[in-house]
């Protein structure tokens, strides 16, 4: 067996976490070395990993195979192939992005900083397990962490308490960033309810031997088996996804979450979602997945619509952001749900580039929020003037959100709309053109607002600084990938497109 | 007497019995913990008798068996029973201490009643084993006579408790009017058969068990009993008199009806929905944590009744090994429930604000075991949950599978809040818990094995399934 780069990966996050929690404590500073160091070996692991991946020969690479509970077919079973590549390098990026952008944490750093790492490491193990056990295993760490990093680090910001749940708090007495971590995780941990039962029937219809992936892709189910079990996936991952309307814990939750959470969580943790349904859904149930894609697809619409006209009518600058999630997520679907090369391979790229431009936003909301102390889009005016450094950043981020060309927002839509086009539902291209409009709606109405409309007489906002000393890096490292990714895009856009044709064959779409 | 032989375990805690109720007659004038030790030290050596225990032949014409399954259950009895009696010791009451032995004999005599239930198979047996183990729990509940919520609670399960022995009783009268005689294999062939009063009395019978394992709509007793009895005696009371239900249901119902138990899976599954989404929806408004452990336990024995409701032998040996997990996850719940409890004198919620600040031993002791019951990955109770799912989506029942999980979250919901009382909230003082050594021994032996259970299931997993192979 070859060196195991991907474990090397996958564990790295989490030994930094224990090395934190056994050494690191008390000591600020040595907690955010070791988080930085920690992510950037990783970084530099997936960048290797990138480069010796034989994008001539694509499929499955990188094997690593160790049993766990061999009586039930369990093992532990690593490989990526195409989309796991790029994802993989996506996680390491907004990784490290994080890590520099939780620098200003102040109670409780050491805690912080360890369980966001265990996350990570939740998150680089399903992109890289073929086991679909052990992949369920690394979907409960993504999702675990996460209440606490919110219930404990989040901003209460305008969360109230709503609908069901109402009376449950009123005589809990939860405050609302814990209702915000509450609602997140119970919504995410019913997805995994789903996609359990649904893991299980497929493990028990194909013989309860194995949960390896690559065995279980050679068993043909039954159509009515992959209908329901499709549908379960596509419940189960599409909470995660933030498909409408199972969406309502992301704005909720990313609102809420202090700056590194937020990047991950939206740049990263909706993408598990998709990612799973493209791989377990797509991959293990194709009958269900063509029966279905009706339903994928016009529910992305409405998710692309409906979001971006929920974020158009926010005030709270960060909830601007955790809407547009929603609408982006939407692309991803729809891309999916369009059976088609263009579309899944815009799909896949809309992965990677929302990722990197909601990681962005999210970064630079947290330093207008350090700066400004506010979030309050309308309170806000002229800061271009002060910190044109945040500024810039925020209309880069803004222009691949609305899919200007030379940015790698641009090159996802691009692809998922000619892929919408081609499919069997061509009107889909329509709420997909239509979201894109309104983004640029919302994105151009914040940027004139807080940065370039009149200057804001509030005392508050005078003279505010720019970003400082390690606040650029994640700012600078972001801009600059979001416009390598739209000037180059065959730099992902090559080893998306294997996985694709791998797919679509093994679905048997004609192409 | 060979120690080994098939009543050896029984005799043993017989003359413990003996030595306890001795130390009672000639107790010393000032308060003492004599008997306490005894027992703790009779048990644990019954304990380690029965691990080297063997199945052995069915002695008094077959109506006393140990089998695997009579003996993986005395198993369990005695552990539970053992880290009860350890936690007891930790007790503070003076007038606690004056009594011991009369406390200890009446848990000693309910736990006889539960070895000997674990091997009957005749139903008059089995009947008497049951009353010997029920009575003991009435008083033991009432046990602190001077609270005024005690006899209130005794009461209330000594009602309850005593109809349900009668409507079991019924139950079982008609059994022996169907088919003329008390042994169990004789009544399975009946069944088998398609003899409807035999069936009929089944019925009636599950209804007086239900009582027992406190399954949706016969649960009405458990919280008012948990919130009055003293937190160490109900530990063991949340969980080995509901084993020793469960065991009475697989004698009933599973062992050597074969096929013709699948009448019973409509009725089983409807018990087990109801009682899940019943136990899980009470839960959640609770600000007391016993309470609200008391109605989770509820929602527990709904996910057994999943496990039976599967008519397999996965089915019934997973429902062996959510009874270990349950029997560690909930103890140690409330056990530290009993530490909090004494230090704080308040088992509210709000008792636990911060605790993992004050007294991080306790709060992760804690939060392992809440993490079991809610079935996360990485502790004994996730792997309870994915195999009692598994056995039911085996049997094609995806719909109660599906039930179940989402009923999970739930749970999980009221497990997370009290959670997030312990790491979220700042605590109210700085001062540690004090724990006493034999309560915090007591509670690492449960979240070890929870841990253990959770890391490594293989070998639990061949000890159920050996000991339910037997039944089909």
């Amino acid at each position: 067996m070859d060196f195991p780069i991907l474990s090397l990966i996958t564990w790295t996050p989490f030994l930094s976490a224990l090395i934190i929690m056994a050494f690191a404590r008390h000591n600020p500073l040595l907690v955010r070395m070791t988080g930085v160091i920690g992510s950037s070996i990783t970084l530099v692991a997936s960048i290797w990993l990138y480069f010796n991946y034989d994008h001539a020969k694509a499929g499955y690479q990188f094997f690593e195979w160790f049993p766990l509970v061999p009586s039930l077919g369990i093992h532990y079973q690593l490989a990526v192939d195409g989309f796991g590549l790029v994802l993989t390098l996506l996680t390491a990026i907004i990784l490290f992005a994080g890590s520099f952008a939780s620098w200003t944490v102040k109670t409780r750093g050491q805690e912080f900083y360890a369980l966001l790492l265990l996350l990570v490491t939740g998150v680089f193990g399903v992109f890289a397990s073929l086991d679909l056990f052990v992949l369920f295993l690394f979907y409960e760490i993504a999702v675990l962490p996460m209440y606490l990093l919110i219930a404990i680090w989040g901003s209460s910001g305008e969360v109230r308490p709503q609908g069901v749940f109402g009376w449950a708090f009123k005589r809990t007495g939860v405050g609302t960033k814990e209702y915000a971590a509450m609602k997140l995780t119970l919504y995410l941990l019913l997805g995994s309810a789903f996609i359990l039962v649904g893991m299980l029937a497929l493990y028990t219809a194909a013989g309860s031997t194995s949960f390896s992936l690559l065995d279980l892709q050679q068993v043909k189910f039954d159509p009515a088996l992959q209908s329901w079990v499709f549908l379960f996936f596509y419940v189960g991952f599409g909470v995660l996804a933030g498909i409408f309307p199972l969406h309502t814990w992301s704005p909720d939750g990313h609102a809420s979450a202090p700056t590194a959470v937020s990047m991950l969580h939206a740049g990263v943790l909706m993408k598990l979602g998709a990612y799973g349904l493209l791989r377990l859904g797509f991959g293990l149930t194709p009958d269900g997945a063509m029966q279905w894609a009706w339903l994928v697809g016009g529910i992305a619409c409405i998710n692309i619509v409906y979001g971006a006209l929920s974020a158009m009518s926010q005030k709270d600058l960060k909830y601007v952001v955790a809407y547009s999630s929603v609408s982006h997520m939407g692309i991803v679907m729809l891309g999916m749900a369009t059976l088609t090369e263009q579309g899944i391979n815009g799909s896949v790229f809309q992965m990677v580039a929302h990722g990197i431009m909601t990681g962005l936003f999210f970064a630079l909301v947290g330093l207008v929020y350090e700066k400004a102390h506010s979030r309050d889009i309308f309170k806000m005016g002229g800061f271009a003037t002060m910190m044109p450094g945040i500024a810039t950043g925020f209309v880069v981020g803004g222009f691949s959100s609305l899919g200007l060309p030379a940015t790698a927002g641009f090159v996802a839509e691009f692809l998922t709309f000619v892929g919408a086009w081609q499919s069997a539902h061509s009107w889909w291209l329509f709420p997909g053109v239509i979201g894109a409009f309104l983004t640029a709606i919302y994105v151009l109405r914040v940027v004139k607002q807080i940065f370039f409309g009149p200057k804001s007489e509030d005392p508050h906002f005078q003279n505010l600084p720019d970003a400082q000393g390690t606040e650029w890096v994640a700012l600078v490292f972001l801009v600059t990938i979001l416009i390598v990714f739209g000037v180059f895009p065959a730099i992902i856009a090559g080893p998306i497109d294997s996985a694709t044709v791998a797919l679509l064959n093994h679905m048997g779409v004609a192409r | 007497m060979n120690p080994l032989s098939p009543l050896g375990l029984e005799v043993g805690l017989g003359l413990l019995m003996l030595v306890v109720l001795l130390l009672g007659i000639f107790r010393p004038a000032v308060p003492d913990r004599r008997a306490g030790w005894v027992s703790l030290i009779g048990l644990f050596s019954l304990v380690a008798l029965s691990f080297a225990a063997a199945p052995a032949e069915a002695i008094l014409g077959g109506s006393y068996v140990v089998d695997a399954l009579a003996l993986f259950a005395k198993r369990l009895f005695l552990v539970s029973a053992a880290i009860s009696v350890l936690a007891t010791l930790s007790l503070p009451s003076e007038r606690f201490a004056r009594r011991g032995a009369e406390y200890h004999f009446a848990l000693l005599s309910s736990l006889l009643g539960m070895l000997v239930l674990a091997s009957a198979r005749d139903l008059i047996l089995l009947f008497v084993a049951f009353e010997l183990m029920s009575i003991p729990l009435y008083f033991l509940t009432g046990f602190e006579k001077k609270q005024d919520t005690a006899p209130e609670g005794a009461l209330k399960f000594f009602l309850v408790g005593s109809v349900s022995s009668a409507i079991l009783l019924y139950g079982l009268s008609f059994l022996f009017g169907a088919t003329g005689s008390t042994d169990i294999a004789v009544i399975a062939g009946a069944v088998a058969s398609g003899n409807v009063l035999a069936k009929f009395g089944l019925v009636i019978a599950l209804a007086g068990l239900g009582f027992k394992i406190a399954a949706v709509p016969f649960h009405m007793w458990v919280p008012d009993t948990y919130e009055a009895a003293t937190t160490p005696f109900v530990a063991w009371l949340s969980v080995a008199p509901k084993a020793a239900g469960f065991i009475v249901i697989f004698r009933l119902y599973l062992e050597g009806a074969g096929s013709s138990a699948l009448v019973w899976v409509p009725l089983v599954s409807a018990l087990a929905a109801v009682t899940i989404i019943a136990g899980n929806l009470m839960a959640i408004p609770q600000t007391n944590v016993k309470r609200m452990l008391a109605y989770s336990g509820i929602a527990h024995i709904g996910y057994m009744l999943m496990g039976i409701a599967a008519i397999s032998a996965s089915g019934a040996g997973m429902v062996l090994f959510y009874l270990v997990a349950y029997l560690f996850g909930n103890m140690g719940a409330f056990l530290v429930v009993q530490a909090v409890g004494t230090s704080e004198g308040s088992d509210k919620m709000d008792a636990y604000k911060g605790l993992a600040q004050r007294s991080p031993v306790l709060a992760l002791s804690l939060l392992v075991f809440l993490l079991s019951l809610g079935g996360i990955p990485f502790v004994a109770g996730f792997w309870a949950k994915l195999f009692i799912f598994r056995a039911v989506v085996d049997q094609h029942m995806y719909g109660l599978a599906l039930l179940g999980a989402v009923a999970t979250i739930v749970a999980l919901y009221y497990y997370l809040v009290l959670s997030s009382r312990m790491y979220v909230d700042e605590p109210e003082q700085k001062t540690p818990v004090a724990v006493p050594a034999p309560l915090l021994l007591a509670i690492l032996i449960c979240a070890i094995g929870t841990v253990v259970m959770g890391i490594y299931p293989e070998p639990w997993v061949q000890g159920v399934m050996k000991a339910a192979r037997g039944l089909f």
